[in-house]
């Protein structure tokens, strides 16, 4: 099968990996940890690496985000443009967004990296949703894993808020607008509001110098560490607890079957790294994105068409612009509107999402521990409570668009809103009972969305003859649909759930 | 051969998956490349109107502030072109705005001036189809030599009502290169931001306004047409008389629109220039999307 020169390489590339175990060995002791860590066994089904693309995104985001800090200036003093941007030249600006401007225009691949900051950014959340939907719709957060479904979201929240700050810190025209407005939601909390949002900004907005202290300790500190103290928590927990795997032949709740750490799996892990950090740094070189100096240096008087926050924040500014003006009052207080789709919305929703493995539990009357997962269609209820959110969350952030839809379809904004306000509801009632329905008619015909049944693995032996594995089991056992069927000692192990790995 | 027949899909699946997403990045850069520049000839043209004593005068406004004569172009006074004109409007104008401009189903002409109609024509706004539309940038209907006979046309009848309107105001001329000879693009930036983006987005891009009414971008428009709107003020964006904006003011911020929609994007692509909801667009359909797809092929699939 292998040639000699592939024989002898792999040999030496072996005396290497001993001779470097053995090294670090003498001098840690470490060989029986690094030989089980290096063992352990991942499975490899592609919508379980998504996780992973959030990860590595995070990791891009904290090398881009040094370089950045190194010329990002926090301070509001007032100082005056003299630079290559001309159309700005001679304008006063805080130093906060000369810096950035600096930073774009003078710094060494400065603009190169602040787009790919910002893109990395998008791509984290989107990831990161991605990921939290494929642990939804397939049950992983169900016992032993409810606890990391928690830090998972908390994980999903810090992002946004961090998202926010970044967004916040450049002091151009769409971060002043999109303070504003945060502002003004903190300041509509009852009894609280304005204390708070005084609090924070250290006086009426825009806030004094103070401000952009804080922001920038936020986002610069706080939350990268918060983020990176709950990634440990979350990686740790599924190193603990193993990962769970779709049903398939060979597939017990007490097995993991895939690829080894080392070599295998480190080896794919590490060509998404590549992937990822070509997509990101490609989008920044190629793709503009925040074109602070356009919006200019944020003036309360001035304001901007098509404003709108980033894209993981764009159902709550839909949420805004889809509620309606109603008035509550009592006892001679109000309380102000953008206090219910900017607070009490997103608490409601997160308290849900929160809530949603202990529901699950009582929903399904299914209390026990689960390391095999569910396909979608065979909870349809579930499947069908996901789409719904999706759609509701899609039907919002479709709202934070409506001047941009409505420019390029030429239809009225109010028309807009008030599809958008109907069908806030209605778009996820329809769209739950169709996934309802659809889950359903598939769990009947047994078949694959958008693919049919796989029958097994085709083999050619020494001989040149064809043969085909595992169709046996597409009869056997027909939830197995396109798993491999049999073990291939290259590439799959099996390790025993809380034992020894078994040899592959 | 139950085998053959149901393994056939699984190797189709792949390359459906990819033709989808080429069709989507393909979408997604059709949209992102930048709208085509406007041709030469065409911004020579929106200027070879203007005579030299109106740049000059512009631009010792800058130097002197707040000049009290806009420099405007010539209109022409001839009676054959008028008659001309005259043919024209009846042909293409008057079943809505009346005999001689006197209104009927759209607004009187009386007291437009040459810039209004100038504004209109060259921008393909008139003539409308019917009198409920929102006029909207488009292909100008008459050439050059038509526009230039209808606007002596409206001109003749404005003057003779005693109402000549605004004339038609000329604009120094275009500053894309980087040198030190254009001061007023700060200025422009600066008026811009204050009075125009509002409706038009900072990147100039257009938006929405309430009652259906359309925010058009300002890419196409030259200086000229953007020195008239902001005079004229084409319904419903309003008009900024001289007490207003001074005629130093408009010829900034016609400069810095040109400037900002000829200067090409730094950065690269610019998504339409429409912000963050492209953005997020592309982040997620591009950048998840291409992601998602080599996960797909690093990963087992079933």
């Amino acid at each position: 099968m292998s040639t000699v020169a592939e024989r002898s390489a792999a040999r030496k590339r072996a005396l290497l990996e001993e001779k470097v175990l053995d090294e670090l060995d003498d001098r840690l002791g470490s060989s029986k940890w690094l030989r089980s860590a290096l063992d352990k066994v991942f499975p490899d089904h592609w919508s379980f690496m998504v996780g992973e693309i959030a990860m590595y995104s995070f990791v891009i985001l904290i090398v881009t985000g040094v370089y950045l800090a190194l010329f990002y200036s926090p301070s509001s003093a007032v100082v005056v443009y003299h630079g290559p941007y001309r159309p700005l030249d001679g304008q006063k600006m805080t130093q906060a967004f000369e810096s950035v401007v600096n930073l774009s225009f003078s710094v060494r691949a400065g603009l190169v990296m602040r787009q790919a900051h910002h893109w990395a950014a998008n791509i984290f959340l989107a990831a990161v949703a991605f990921h939290m939907g494929r642990v939804f719709f397939t049950g992983a957060f169900r016992k032993p894993r409810e606890l990391n479904w928690t830090i998972g979201l908390t994980l999903l929240i810090v992002a946004m808020l961090e998202g926010f700050s970044g967004y916040s810190l450049p002091d151009d025209l769409l971060s002043g607008s999109g303070l504003r407005v945060v502002f003004s939601i903190i300041q509509s909390i009852p009894f609280v509001g304005v204390w708070l949002a005084f609090t924070l900004w250290g006086g009426a907005f825009p806030g004094t110098s103070v401000f952009f202290t804080r922001l920038f300790v936020i986002h610069e500190f706080l939350f990268p560490l918060i983020l990176l103290g709950l990634l440990g928590a979350h990686l740790g927990m599924l190193w603990h607890q193993k990962h769970t795997d779709f049903p398939g032949p060979g597939k017990t709740e007490h097995n993991i079957v895939g690829s080894r750490l080392w070599p295998q799996y480190a080896v794919k892990s590490a060509a998404l790294l590549t992937f990822i950090a070509a997509v990101i740094f490609g989008l920044g070189g190629f793709v503009q994105i925040n074109p602070i100096w356009v919006y200019g240096p944020y003036n309360p008087a001035r304001g901007s068409a098509g404003t709108q926050p980033d894209w993981y924040v764009g159902w709550l500014d839909g949420a805004l612009r889809l509620w309606p003006h109603w008035e509550f009052r009592s006892f001679g207080h109000e309380i102000a509107n953008p206090f219910f789709p900017g607070i009490l919305l997103p608490g409601i929703v997160f308290t849900a999402m929160y809530a949603w493995p202990a529901i699950d539990r009582r929903l399904f009357a299914d209390y026990g521990e689960h390391n095999l997962l569910d396909r979608p269609r065979d909870k349809p209820l579930r499947t069908a409570v996901g789409v719904a959110a999706l759609f509701f969350f899609a039907d919002l952030t479709v709202a934070s668009a409506t001047d941009l839809i409505g420019n390029a379809l030429n239809v009225s904004f109010e028309l807009l809103i008030e599809i958008l306000q109907y069908g806030s509801f209605v778009a996820p009632i329809v769209a739950g009972v169709v996934a309802y329905k659809v889950c359903v008619l598939l769990q009947v015909q047994n078949a694959h969305p958008i693919q049919r049944p796989v029958g097994g693995v085709m083999v050619r032996d020494a001989r040149g003859a064809f043969h085909t594995l595992g169709a046996e089991h597409a009869h056997a056992a027909p939830e197995g649909n396109g798993h491999e069927a049999a073990a291939d000692s290259e590439e799959t192990a099996l390790e025993a759930a809380g034992g020894e790995p078994a040899p592959g | 051969m139950t085998s053959h027949s149901t393994s056939r899909p699984r190797i189709l699946a792949g390359p459906a998956a990819l033709v989808a997403v080429a069709l989507a990045l393909f979408s997604v850069l059709v949209w992102a490349l930048p709208a085509p520049a406007q041709p030469k000839s065409q911004l020579k043209t929106s200027q070879s109107g203007a005579s030299q004593s109106g740049v000059s005068k512009v631009a010792a406004g800058t130097v002197a502030r707040g000049a009290k004569t806009l420099g405007t172009v010539k209109v022409s006074t001839d009676p054959a072109v008028i008659t001309a004109g005259q043919q024209l409007y009846n042909l293409h104008c008057e079943s809505c705005h009346g005999p001689g401009g006197v209104g009927a189903k759209a607004p009187q002409l009386l007291d437009v001036g040459p810039a209004a109609v100038d504004f209109m024509l060259t921008t393909g706004r008139m003539p409308l189809n019917s009198v409920t539309q929102q006029p909207l940038p488009g292909t100008p209907y008459f050439n050059k030599t038509e526009i230039a006979e209808i606007v002596a046309y409206i001109n003749f009848v404005d003057v003779s009502h005693g109402t000549p309107g605004v004339g038609i105001p000329t604009v120094p001329p275009s500053c894309t290169k980087e040198s030190a000879t254009c001061p007023t693009l700060s200025e422009g930036n600066e008026l811009f931001l204050m009075n125009c983006s509002q409706c038009h987005d900072a990147s100039g891009a257009g938006g929405m306004l309430s009652h259906g009414y359309v925010v058009p971008s300002l890419r196409q428009a030259t200086k000229r047409q953007i020195a008239e709107a902001i005079r004229v003020g084409p319904r419903p964006m309003p008009g900024f008389g001289p007490g207003q904006l001074t005629n130093q003011e408009v010829a900034a911020i016609a400069d810095y629109v040109y400037y900002l929609t000829h200067s090409g994007n730094r950065g690269g692509f610019g998504i339409a220039n429409f912000g963050p909801v492209p953005e997020g667009f592309v982040a997620i359909i591009f950048g998840l999307g291409l992601l998602l797809l080599v996960a797909r092929v690093i990963g087992n699939r079933g």
